[in-house]
């Protein structure tokens, strides 16, 4: 399923790209080669020789949704800059101001290390000494949405080192402390008490075995919203399942059944991330957080329960098949 | 309410302070050598750290791609004729979608509802309470798996996502039924 699900994300995107940045062309969107007519003041009035001045730029809100047939409106005045050269006149809006759609897009595809947003400057004609009207020609976007998910992948796919490498920390911590717990034989103490809860959730692990301990500190942590001790805990636990696997890139029942457990995260304290995010908003919502999160994780377990009962999952059971087929000794003896 | 927050805060805050000291004192009157046992288990953090990033990697660029590609906005518009029949405001459709998916855009996703709605909205009381109900299902299936190897993962999304189906239903018709 994973497979389906990750080559359809790829997939989708660029069939989706593909369709949005045609239809981009065939409905002109982005008007390229039409200049957009603006009207420009000039605080200290004109000067012809500078190569740089100050310009306050105006569009007119009717002209512009008509020009991009758009429902957006531009602010009513741009701070702005005209560059001129021997060869012509260049408008540039001042960094980082707030432009409507489609301008935003045009800036971010055609200048996006300075993000000022350019354009040539055509007809320009003087009212007076300070105010003048003009067109300004942006250079031409296409395939917007074709360069974005090129650009998307390459970003996320440092992200997901960046994510990796910062985990290096946390995980040599907690790996770290438990190491002392199970030569302190901690681990095998805590696995006893809490067999009987977990046991049948886990039917394929053997009796007193540490996993049940790493599973029963990873859920915890997990109720007690503290993500950072989660994870590693998790990772652990899966180590000790992958012990009893005789199939190593299959999962088995076992680690299915913990993964579900921890996608639905049982959560008494919300995310520190929602916290800070709502606020004191947040009171309100603790219970209904704490009722949806308890369903959710009864909805985990059955459906990974009755789903490892399906005939194709039944066949790729490693622990199953060893069994059956290998005739191995059963590791729960 | 209030007290058994309170109650599950100190909880929370006393835990891991416990767990970091308790694990080494006891380990020590159990004549643990202690150090030598934290760093030989330490040094596995880089292995598994190391081990995870080609899981992550296929993971987070395939899911990149998918929201600059604007697909998102596309399902909204595929899914909206059905969703008022069944009472679910549109507006957090995009939190349903993304949820399973990043943890930094779904968080996005409830800031942007603030801005737009107001933090005493329904609204955002529906997208934050499916925020603090479910997990990030991709990257913890990524992490979890990728770090012993699985690449075979059989039931484990299936479950996953109708899990994080349930919780997102319930949220959406709870918080309605709780505050409308």
């Amino acid at each position: 399923m994973l497979n389906y699900i990750w080559a359809g994300l790829i997939i989708f995107s660029l069939v989706f790209a593909v369709v949005s940045d045609v239809r981009d062309l065939t409905r002109d969107t982005y008007r390229n080669g039409d200049p957009l007519p603006v009207t420009l003041t000039f605080p200290e009035s004109y000067r012809p020789e500078a190569r740089r001045q100050p310009v306050v730029v105006r569009i007119d809100p009717a002209t512009y949704r008509a020009f991009y047939r758009t429902e957006s409106v531009p602010d009513t005045a741009y701070a702005g800059e005209l560059v001129q050269f021997r060869t012509g006149r260049e408008l540039r809006f001042a960094r980082d101001v707030d432009v409507p759609e489609p301008l935003a897009t045009i800036r971010r595809v055609t200048s996006s290390r300075e993000n000022d947003l350019r354009g040539t400057l055509q007809a320009l004609t003087f009212v007076s000494d300070s105010l003048a009207t003009a067109a300004v020609l942006f250079a031409p976007v296409r395939f917007v949405r074709l360069q974005a998910i090129t650009d998307a992948a390459f970003e996320f796919a440092r992200t997901a080192v960046t994510l990796a490498l910062g985990l290096i920390g946390l995980l040599a911590l907690w790996l770290g402390l438990l190491r002392i717990a199970e030569a302190a034989g901690l681990v095998q103490h805590l696995a006893r008490w809490t067999r009987p809860l977990l046991r049948p959730l886990f039917p394929d692990v053997p009796r007193d075995h540490p996993a049940f301990a790493l599973i029963t500190l990873n859920l915890t942590a997990n109720m007690l919203g503290l993500g950072n001790a989660a994870t590693p805990l998790g990772i652990k636990a899966m180590e000790e399942l992958q012990k009893l696997n005789p199939r190593p890139d299959t999962a088995t029942n076992a680690m299915v059944m913990l993964l579900a457990m921890n996608t639905a995260s049982v959560q008494l304290v919300p995310p520190v991330l929602l916290m800070a995010i709502m606020g004191a908003a947040i009171n309100e919502l603790i219970l209904p957080i704490i009722l949806v999160t308890l369903a959710s994780l009864l909805v985990a377990i059955v459906a990974a329960k009755l789903l490892g009962r399906l005939p194709a999952y039944r066949r790729t059971d490693p622990m199953h098949a060893a069994t059956d087929h290998q005739n191995q000794p059963e590791t729960d003896a | 309410m209030e007290t058994f927050r309170t109650l599950i805060e100190t909880l929370s805050l006393l835990v891991l302070p416990l767990l970091i000291v308790g694990f080494p004192l006891y380990g020590l009157l159990r004549r643990v050598p202690v150090y030598e046992a934290f760093v030989e288990g330490a040094r596995e953090g880089f292995d598994v750290a190391v081990r995870i990033i080609p899981y992550l990697v296929a993971i987070l660029f395939a899911i990149g791609m998918f929201r600059a590609s604007g697909a998102m906005d596309f399902l909204i518009d595929l899914l909206r004729p059905v969703l008022s029949p069944l009472r679910i405001p549109p507006e957090v459709l995009p939190m349903a979608i993304l949820r399973p998916l990043t943890g930094s855009g779904s968080a996005a996703v409830v800031l942007d509802l603030i801005r737009q709605y107001g933090e005493d909205s329904l609204i955002v009381k529906i997208a934050a309470v499916m925020f603090g109900s479910t997990e990030t299902t991709f990257y913890v299936l990524v992490v979890y798996f990728g770090a012993v190897n699985i690449t075979k993962t059989r039931h484990a999304v299936p479950a996953g996502l109708i899990a994080d189906v349930t919780a997102i239903l319930m949220a959406i018709y709870l918080v309605q039924w709780l505050f409308a």
